[in-house]
């Protein structure tokens, strides 16, 4: 037990580093970037503002002359204090209230079609290892795995071009309807549901022929194993083996893989959310990529940067917590 | 078979999903929905005085209205809430006459304090002054209820577009406001034609007819509907489908894409701007420098074929005085007398370049005469189709005259932090745009705008000066004389000619699409009462008040 | 010694030839690195502005003309090119450097696995596609640039993958015994550890050209490679710009997007045929049906061949 306290707590520590190092990679990369916010905005209007706007601008977004390092310290100390400053792009809204909204609905896309894959494929990929002579093993990863080479933004431009404007089975994109207004209400959930279908379809036949195979591999070296030539010997029933036995100790190292892929959820399925016009991080990033707005850059990556991070500690307890071998 | 249940359950769910979305869907044709931003969530923000860009728009010419409003396709200047003005003083002081009469959304009458009380705060928050109008006013006061007087320190009569398209707004909710910088006024209270908020969620919000509007009877449509689509290619979509009546979109092809889709309804109107998208030629790069290499380059462009390739046969071929279409009332009437560079001759440019000491080698690429090549990178915003094929093609032309020329995108920041600081060959860009093509020659000539390169100069990338334009824009600046203006605008017409500082490519059009099948009265060529594209406030506001439902 | 590893190589390479989907996968990726080099000879000019914009394919031009009338074949041909030039250079870097971070570090432990790992995490947990966008759209665009971003992004995980494999290896018997015997470092991890870990580091390679091809598309859809280039990319980018789909212009999409997805296919084949070879219990009954009576054995471990139900 003492044991498996200290390895989560040396765990977290390394988390820390890591996270530290990030956010100062995260502070000076925007900063090397040539061009400046304020210019680049102005610029923006082709030609309709006047030339003598410059010094108007640069004191707007209070672009200090300060030296880097001075502006690192506040920098690192408006984070611990959870302020993420003012966007340059969208002044003068904050930082935080830009991204919480963009968070939710990524989170709800990505995250709801990352379980679903998940979920999905190592079902699959659990029922393929057990009928390996079967005609889903010889159809399915094969099927899966061509499907999942396309480049996912074409498979999503032709779904929505099918789908959407051809047969208008799906809606063109947004992810509630117009009708509907946010909140806990039946009207909008279920019309959030159906604008999720069809993009979170899109990105969970891509990424399902990975999670079904690594699961059938896995389960192949593992239903090989002696223990389940035991169970097998003392007349359990097959399914009970697959699933309870099997399955459930086959699944641990993809979860790991599970955990990382939680954690990018957050940068965003940026060409999912260009494509089908949803409201989330990742084209948010490229906006502010595209303006140079340091502070929603920053913001952006940090939030993504702990995501990853508490994801993978999560997933290290959950481990921790499920495999006891772990444990000595 | 707990799968096949489940199976059916999914199906009959999705059903259910269907059926909600598209009974309630039916009912939408009660406002005009508008694409002009491309974002991916809504910010509340109606600032009118801060940065465009960060105010949603209709804000400053929809919410807000202005003095006067410049009819890009007229012409002329239409007085909106002003009536008129008149320079006195030896053009030292302009003076305003308001409209009387006008009621700000929440009863509260409108008034030359307001007018007065805008440019005030401007001057207490200079990051609002983004025309940089302090820069030569000395003192604005209402004189009375409906007379404001507008004092200059230094003559400066081309002013007078920043000051009457200034968006003005209510001196008694702004008096309270701390910090007019930082606000984001997410309740707006405006003199325009729409000022309601009626809905704001970050994928769609509404505005809705302002109850107190002093037109009466307009406007005549409920409300505007503005859905997020942060996209070229979901604006076409939408488009496509109907669910889009009004936008200010760059569409490919437009007839085969959006107009055969609905033959009736769908309508599109790309009228010339006027103003021009030029080929930029650093001045300061050696070899660039040489007027013959410039006007070389230019004479072995076919921009025919530019146009029909890059810019799918939207636009025309530059004129060579850099204005064209309803600018063509500034050429000069002596223009058969100079030399037209802008004809696609490609003899002559060989020809230019040969003269220039420019030899071509057995590959057919020409050298100088130490033996470094001619080679050019021509740098285009990546992302700007239409831009990066027309520099494919001019890249192609330059070949045929032995000039080497690449291609290069970068993204918008750093392509325009390259041009401001002078670190390009060629380019293709916008000029200076104005009422007249003083702005245009000034970013063009003057040395008022130079600065060296490495440095960063908001106009004049190509970095170019000619003191003899110099005194001519003093004069411009000095005089309101109709005539004289038009004669000094004929000198630098010729002088830009002559010098060819930078090189006109294609005239500029504007982007408009609509959709009128639930509303009309857009504007047309066949009704060309404003422009048709949303893109150029305050101008939209003459299409804002005149559209009907049918 | 030399029997030992030269065997293990030899072994391995005769396991791969005789798998049918590695076999099948190198020969798709031959078809177009063939087609890739010599096609562009035979082709129309890819860039002239020949005919009538997105006319259907024809018998003058066999997959139709691209938005600006040129020959979408020849177009397709030639953008293989690049792409699979970058793709794979990206992968063959990719392993070098995972082989050498991830192989000292799981091999030395300590302190330089301590700091070496910290920096494989910190790459790992950055984002890697808007930190390619931010890079790529700030470097000058280019095969150059988009190498280095995608090697830049993608070696952590390689990396890791190879230090876990190469920790399991320094455990193992025939490592301490090399130790004992005195032989140095360097020469165990080359020459003892190295070839064992063939079937991984084929994979990662192959892994890694994939995710390069697949992530350079997508870079290049968003406009931030070199549009001037013809590459699979950027045929895409030009093809959304002027809205093929809505156009109903599919010849200029669907080309294109399919040879991706065939490299990417085959790429993905090889790797099942590795994995096979390594895991030998991971080839479909059929296929152990077929070969048991003639007492093929791989690689010397004797497969288990399990029936459930």
């Amino acid at each position: 037990m003492n044991h498996s306290v200290n390895y989560l707590l040396r765990r977290l520590g390394f988390y820390f580093v890591a996270a530290w190092a990030a956010l100062t990679l995260n502070f000076f990369i925007p900063r090397m970037m040539p061009g400046d916010p304020a210019a680049i905005i102005f610029a923006r209007f082709r030609g309709k503002l006047k030339p003598e706007a410059m010094n108007a601008l640069r004191e707007t977004f209070g672009l200090t002359d300060e030296p880097l390092l001075g502006q690192y310290w506040s920098y690192l100390k408006s984070i611990l204090q959870g302020d993420l400053g003012i966007s340059i792009a969208y002044f003068p809204e904050p930082v935080t209230s830009i991204i919480s909204s963009a968070f939710l609905w990524t989170i709800f896309l990505a995250g709801f079609s990352l379980i679903i894959s998940f979920s999905l494929g190592t079902l699959l990929g659990t029922i393929i290892a057990w009928n390996r002579n079967g005609r889903l093993d010889s159809t399915l990863p094969p099927v899966l795995a061509f499907v999942g080479a396309f480049p996912y933004f074409w498979l999503a431009m032709v779904a929505l071009y099918i789908f959407g404007f051809e047969l208008s089975w799906f809606p063109l994109g947004h992810a509630y309807g117009n009708h509907v207004t946010p909140g806990f209400n039946i009207p909008f959930i279920l019309s959030a549901l159906y604008h999720a279908i069809l993009p979170a379809s899109t990105m969970i036949i891509v990424s399902l022929g990975g999670w079904m195979l690594s699961m059938r591999n896995i389960m192949i070296t593992t239903l090989g194993t002696d223990y389940i030539s035991f169970a097998h010997a003392k007349g359990l029933s097959s399914r009970l083996i697959m699933l309870r036995y099997a399955a459930r100790n086959a699944i641990l190292p993809n979860f790991t893989g599970f955990g990382m892929a939680l954690g990018f959820v957050l940068s965003g399925a940026l060409l999912t959310e260009i494509i089908f016009s949803y409201p989330g991080q990742g084209y948010l990033l490229l906006q502010a990529v595209r303006a140079q707005d340091f502070p929603l850059m920053q913001g952006l990556f940090m939030t993504i940067t702990f995501a990853v991070l508490a994801a993978n500690w999560i997933v290290d307890i959950l481990i921790l917590f499920f495999d006891p071998r772990t444990r000595t | 078979m707990i799968i096949k249940i489940i199976s059916y359950l999914i199906l009959i769910s999705f059903f259910i999903l269907v059926g909600c979305e598209n009974s309630n869907e039916l009912k939408k044709r009660d406002g005009l929905r508008v694409y002009q931003e491309a974002q991916m969530s809504w910010i509340r923000n109606f600032n009118p005085l801060s940065l465009a860009g960060s105010a949603r728009w209709p804000t400053s010419s929809g919410i807000y209205e202005p003095l006067f409003i410049y009819n890009s396709i007229t012409g002329e200047y239409v007085p909106w809430l002003a009536l008129d003005y008149t320079w006195e003083k030896g053009n030292k002081v302009l003076k305003m006459l308001i409209r009387k009469g006008v009621k700000w959304s929440d009863g509260e009458p409108f008034s030359a304090e307001d007018v007065a009380f805008t440019f005030n705060i401007k001057s207490k928050h200079r990051a609002l002054d983004t025309r940089d109008s302090w820069g030569y006013l000395k003192e604005v006061v209402a004189v009375s209820d409906s007379i404001v007087k507008f004092e200059f320190k230094q003559i400066y009569v081309p002013g007078f577009d920043a000051l009457a398209t200034q968006s003005i707004v209510a001196k008694h909710i702004w008096d309270t406001i701390d910090d007019p910088v930082k606000y984001s006024n997410p309740n707006p209270v405006g003199t325009g034609p729409f000022t309601e908020i009626i809905r704001f969620d970050s994928q769609l919000w509404e505005l809705g007819k302002n109850p107190n509007y002093w037109q009466k009877g307009k406007p005549q449509i409920n409300k505007l509907i503005f859905p997020t689509f942060p996209s070229n290619e979901q604006v076409t979509l939408a488009l496509l489908s109907g669910n889009l009546d009004w936008a200010g979109a760059f569409i490919p092809a437009v007839d085969r894409v959006f107009v055969s889709k609905d033959t009736e309804h769908h309508k599109y109107w790309f009228p010339l701007t006027g103003h021009t998208t030029f080929l930029h030629t650093n001045t300061k790069h050696p070899i660039l420098s040489d007027i013959r290499v410039r006007k070389a380059i230019s004479y072995a462009i076919d921009r025919e074929l530019v146009v029909k390739v890059g810019m799918y046969d939207y636009t025309e071929p530059a004129h060579v005085s850099g204005v064209s279409g309803p600018m063509s009332k500034w050429h000069s009437p002596y223009l058969d007398q100079v030399e037209d560079w802008t004809t696609y001759d490609p003899l002559k440019a060989n020809i230019l370049l040969d003269n220039a000491g420019f030899i071509k080698d057995k590959t057919g690429l020409r050298h100088t005469q130490d033996g470094s090549p001619l080679e050019f990178d021509i740098i285009i915003v990546s992302g700007w189709s239409d831009w990066i094929r027309s520099a494919q093609i001019v890249s192609q032309n330059l070949k045929n005259i032995g000039i080497k020329a690449k291609v290069k995108t970068y993204d918008f920041g750093a392509w325009i932090s390259r041009m401001q600081k002078g670190e390009f060959d060629l380019a293709i860009g916008w000029a200076e745009k104005g009422t007249t093509p003083y702005a245009l020659y000034k970013g063009m000539m003057s040395s008022e705008y130079l600065k060296p390169i490495g440095e960063t100069a908001d106009v004049n990338w190509h970095r170019f000066s000619l003191t003899s334009a110099d005194s001519l824009f003093r004069k411009y600046e000095q005089t309101s004389d109709q005539k004289e203006i038009t004669e000094i605008i004929y000198e630098l017409q010729h002088l830009f000619i002559e010098h060819a500082p930078s090189l006109p490519l294609f005239a500029e059009a504007s982007w408009a699409e609509c959709n009128t099948k639930y509303f009309t009265n857009f504007p047309s060529k066949e009704n060309p009462y404003a422009t048709l594209s949303p893109n150029y406030p305050p101008e939209n506001l003459l299409v804002l008040v005149n559209l009907m439902r049918r | 010694m030399d029997y030992i590893h030269n065997s293990i190589f030899t072994r391995w390479i005769t396991g791969i030839i005789q798998n049918r989907k590695a076999v099948t996968g190198v020969g798709i990726i031959f078809v177009f690195i063939f087609l890739a080099v010599f096609g562009p000879f035979i082709t129309q000019d890819p860039t002239a502005f020949l005919s009538r914009p997105l006319s259907p394919p024809s018998w003058e031009h066999w997959l139709g003309t691209n938005g600006q009338g040129q020959d979408v074949l020849a177009q397709t041909i030639s953008g293989a090119r690049q792409t699979l030039l970058v793709g794979f250079t990206t992968g063959i870097m990719v392993v070098l450097i995972g082989a050498l971070i991830g192989g000292i570090s799981g091999y030395y432990g300590g302190r330089i696995d301590d700091i070496l790992s910290l920096l494989i995490n910190v790459f790992l947990v950055m984002p890697g596609l808007p930190l390619m966008v931010i890079l790529a759209s700030w470097l000058p665009p280019g095969p150059g640039t988009l190498t280095g971003v995608l090697v830049l992004t993608g070696w952590a995980w390689n990396a890791r993958v190879i230090r876990s494999q190469m920790m399991t290896f320094r455990n193992r018997d025939f490592v301490s015994a090399a130790i004992v015997s005195g032989e140095r470092n360097i020469r165990i991890i080359i020459i003892e550890i190295m070839p064992r870990m063939l079937s991984l580091l084929a994979s990662s390679f192959i892994g890694a050209s994939i995710y390069a091809i697949g992530a350079q598309v997508g870079l290049e859809f968003l406009g931030l490679g070199d549009v001037s280039t013809i590459t699979w990319g950027t045929n895409l980018y030009w093809a959304s710009n002027d809205m093929a789909l809505l156009t109903g212009s599919w010849w200029t999409f669907v080309p294109t997007g399919l040879s991706i997805a065939i490299v990417s296919f085959a790429l993905t084949l090889i790797n099942f045929g590795i994995d096979e070879v390594t895991n030998p219990r991971l080839i479909s009954e059929r296929v152990w049906r077929e070969n048991i009576p003639r007492d093929k054995a791989v690689n010397g471990i004797t497969p288990v061949v399990k029936d459930h139900e």
